[in-house]
């Protein structure tokens, strides 16, 4: 298990937690719990219940969505520093996709006791903390909108549909 | 002004997770023009289309009006484009239709086919099935157990492939250190002269040798092993077909094993740019490969017959060698419903690189009622080539029921 210091010298160098004071690191970083992922290991299923998030520590994990039978669409891949899962920590609903481990992964993870303490405790931490989700999501929307637009590009390239002039 | 860069082709990565296994996956990158060769363009039903010939007062060149019947919309195409479009049934692959071009008028033009694809959709003359029919059916029957394991089964085999698209160094350097040789008269020569001398050996031990006591006890077991080991000679055939596309200055594009149709353990080798090659070059390229099934059968016809007599190496040398050369008959006869290099060398020939879908669709068409016009010359070649495949089927048949009688007699 890795030291509270160095868990807080890793989220520094987090988005989510640039606008954390060194004290305020070592605070979160002591509550957070440490999870790891053998290669090819399910953190958690698309439609299973969730109430945590997670941030990549080290490794590679694959965000994925079923599209058919046993295929599914990788929508991204989550390295060193980024995060997922955060959607199902909020509004409680089932995961929106599957986590899988491309590479052997260690995982840094905040559940939703640990978020309201952190809000309770420390709320300007917290309010720096929604600020910098507020531009991931931004950054997600961006990503998700070229995914939509790449994926039509596709269809239309791989029928040879001509759309301009019908 | 300088040209713009065109655009990049759109991917797709997919994950694919194996059967059975709670974490395996693979993950593959499918581009959009990948996809785009395999898909099958489907013209609309026959009573939805009428098709006339109208012939140019001044150079007297053939066109064609193509009318929707449902849409009342008109399109006028040339000759070339009509014989796209009657490729165009929903079985055939853009890349069989490109195939079947560059046979039928030895060029190809790049922006055809995907331009007379737009013209067919916009004029709603055109659906897309984008599945082969065997996979289509099997995936509308999945809740039959049955179908389901035969699905999963042509899925995983049809995964296994190893290939290479990098071959044409190792091609190149093999055509130089020797394999040169195989395309000199010389070579010819030694070939005939091993077929003549292959015969007589297989006449003598066909009339003197008794093969199936030669395998002892365990015969399956043995012929499973001249099986295996007459898989590696199709590695050697298609290695020749390869240094036959090295020999006409082309380039091999790949070389690989796979599963034909999810079944059917072979090696294959990319030769399509012989298309551009000559008639002959095309033809020398087919029928090349053919002969290392000859030359490997002559040769085990020979080491049978100086093997111990009713030994299990005679039998082996004589198993082998009647499995090469039906090998050789088969890739090289052209009338037995297989799209080997027998056929390829016919249609080639013929210049009808349509033949068996043709053929066996006007067939069909004599049992079903609705003929379809042709002339007295297309029939007689539709019919004559479904009846002699039949024949021929059926001969082969026969006598390799024959030749187990024969040898277990």
């Amino acid at each position: 298990m890795a030291a509270t210091a160095d868990i807080a010298a890793f989220l520094k160098s987090v988005k989510l937690f640039r606008e954390f004071t060194d004290s305020e690191l070592l605070a979160f970083a002591a509550r957070l719990d440490e999870r790891t992922l053998k290669q090819g290991q399910v953190l958690f299923r698309e439609g299973d219940p969730g109430e945590e998030m997670f941030v990549v520590q080290k490794g590679t994990t694959i965000i994925s969505k079923v599209v058919s039978g046993r295929v599914e669409q990788v929508l991204a891949r989550a390295t060193a520093g980024d995060f997922f899962g955060e959607m199902s920590l909020f509004d409680r609903s089932p995961r929106s996709a599957t986590i899988q481990a491309e590479t052997d992964v260690a995982l840094l993870v905040l559940d939703r006791e640990h978020l309201n303490l952190l809000i309770e405790v420390n709320p300007r931490a917290a309010a720096a903390f929604f600020h910098s989700l507020v531009y991931v999501f931004i950054e997600r929307l961006r990503a998700s909108g070229e995914l939509v637009a790449e994926i039509t590009r596709w269809g239309l390239e791989a029928t040879g549909l001509d759309m301009e002039s019908r | 002004m300088t040209d713009a860069a065109p655009p990049r082709r759109a991917k797709l990565e997919l994950l694919v997770r194996r059967d059975g296994d709670e974490t395996g996956f693979d993950l593959r990158t499918v581009g959009s023009a990948a996809a785009w060769v395999k898909m099958r363009p489907q013209r609309v039903p026959s009573d939805h289309f009428e098709l006339a010939e109208v012939t140019s007062r001044v150079d007297r060149q053939a066109s064609f009006i193509l009318k929707n019947t449902q849409t009342e919309r008109f399109l006028m195409l040339s000759e070339p484009e009509r014989f796209l479009w009657d490729q165009m049934d929903g079985r055939a692959s853009v890349q069989d239709i490109a195939t079947a071009y560059v046979l039928r008028y030895g060029q190809f033009d790049f922006d055809m086919i995907p331009g007379l694809i737009k013209k067919l959709q916009r004029a709603q003359l055109l659906s897309l099935t984008p599945a082969s029919r065997l996979r289509y059916a099997l995936a509308r029957h999945r809740e039959r157990r049955l179908l389901r394991a035969a699905e999963a089964t042509l899925t995983a085999l049809e995964r296994v492939n190893i290939s290479s698209r990098r071959v044409q160094p190792f091609f190149h350097g093999a055509y130089r250190w020797g394999g040169g040789l195989l395309f000199t008269p010389v070579a010819l020569v030694v070939c005939l002269v091993l077929a003549v001398v292959g015969l007589v050996a297989g006449v003598k031990l066909w009339r003197e040798a008794d093969v199936a006591a030669g395998f002892g006890a365990s015969p399956l077991l043995a012929i499973l092993t001249v099986k295996l080991l007459f898989l590696f000679t199709l590695a050697a055939h298609q290695i020749v077909h390869g240094l036959a596309l090295v020999h006409y200055g082309r380039r091999v594009r790949e070389f690989g094993f796979t599963f034909l149709h999810g079944f059917l353990p072979t090696f294959y080798v990319d030769v399509t740019d012989i298309f551009m090659a000559s008639r002959r070059a095309r033809v020398v390229t087919a029928v090349s490969g053919t002969l290392v099934h000859l030359v490997f059968g002559s040769l085990w016809f020979m080491l049978a017959l100086r093997a111990p007599h009713g030994g299990f190496v005679q039998a082996f040398a004589a198993a082998s060698g009647m499995l090469q050369w039906q090998a050789f008959v088969l890739a090289l006869y052209p009338f037995c419903f297989v799209e080997m290099d027998g056929y390829h060398v016919l249609v080639d020939v013929l210049g009808v690189p349509t033949l068996k879908h043709d053929a066996m669709a006007y067939v069909k068409s004599l049992f079903s009622g609705g003929r379809a016009p042709v002339s007295r010359r297309e029939a007689g070649l539709w019919i004559g080539y479904v009846v002699l495949s039949v024949v021929s089927i059926a001969a082969f048949l026969v006598f390799n029921v024959w030749v187990v009688i024969h040898a277990t007699r």
